[in-house]
């Protein structure tokens, strides 16, 4: 059974939604004892998964919807994103290199910076993709 | 007005003060004006202190100006970035590789 969720919404795959995303995100985590860099950060990378949802998945066509779950389980967050976009090839989402300076990937990385996994799954018999990320909730130390 | 960008000339450089919410929606806006300062001047400042929030497509306009100053040998340089910019840029590594600077005066000096 799935944990009860802290936040669960729909919204259009359009970059004009993302305001409302982070602040909707922002609110759902301010009480999971959280510092405010780690709020910060966890809201960007949201942010970024929904970026590169509505960018690389939908293509920018300014159709399509994303469903975002959020839980707290076992002193972990999970972060759920589904969208109904053809499926992507896990393997082309890259990050780009740290010690690369050029303008794409950046958000890949930072999604890899901020949770302790991802995994991203084309939905074979649905249209669609699931990104599932988790991060636990115990202080990180720096790398 | 919650967000925006606004291109001036001081002398021989361009500051573009951006304001708001840097993402996704209007990024390309800021992009666009940063590219367009180098139409007219070989340095631009892009001033930060008013960014309260700023994604990664907002950070590659600001890496498509670095590298174009770099590839016409003009000046590139932030000014001020708030803490929220600042963390980002060091998430993403390049909180050395932007030349950062308190105001213009200490961006010209330098």
């Amino acid at each position: 059974m799935s944990a009860p969720a802290l936040l669960c919404i729909e919204f259009a795959a359009r970059a004009e939604a993302l305001a409302e995303v982070r602040a909707a995100v922002q609110r759902a985590l301010s009480a999971q004892g959280l510092s405010a860099r780690e709020l910060a950060q966890l809201v960007l990378a949201i942010d970024e998964a929904c970026a590169n949802i509505i960018r690389h998945a939908y293509g920018d066509c300014g159709e399509g919807r994303i469903r975002l779950r959020i839980e707290r389980r076992r002193g972990r967050l999970r972060f759920r994103l589904r969208d109904h976009a053809p499926p992507v090839d896990p393997g082309c989402v890259r990050a780009r290199s740290p010690d690369a300076c050029r303008p794409g990937g950046l958000g890949i990385h930072i999604i890899d910076e901020t949770m302790d996994s991802w995994r991203l799954r084309p939905l074979k018999r649905h249209c669609g993709n699931v990104l599932t990320m988790m991060r636990h909730l115990h202080a990180r130390t720096a790398p | 007005m919650s967000k925006g960008c606004e291109l001036h000339r001081d002398g021989d450089w361009a500051v573009l003060r951006v304001w708001g919410e840097v993402d996704l929606s209007w990024s390309q806006d800021v992009r666009r004006q940063v590219l367009d300062a180098f139409a007219k001047v070989r340095a631009l400042a892009v001033q930060l202190d008013a960014v309260s929030y700023i994604d990664s497509s907002g950070i590659a306009a600001l890496v498509e100006g670095f590298q174009h100053a770099r590839g016409k040998g003009g000046r590139f340089a932030l000014l001020a970035p708030s803490e929220p910019v600042r963390a980002v840029l060091e998430l993403a590594r390049l909180d050395r590789v932007f030349p950062i600077y308190a105001d213009l005066e200490a961006a010209r000096a330098a």
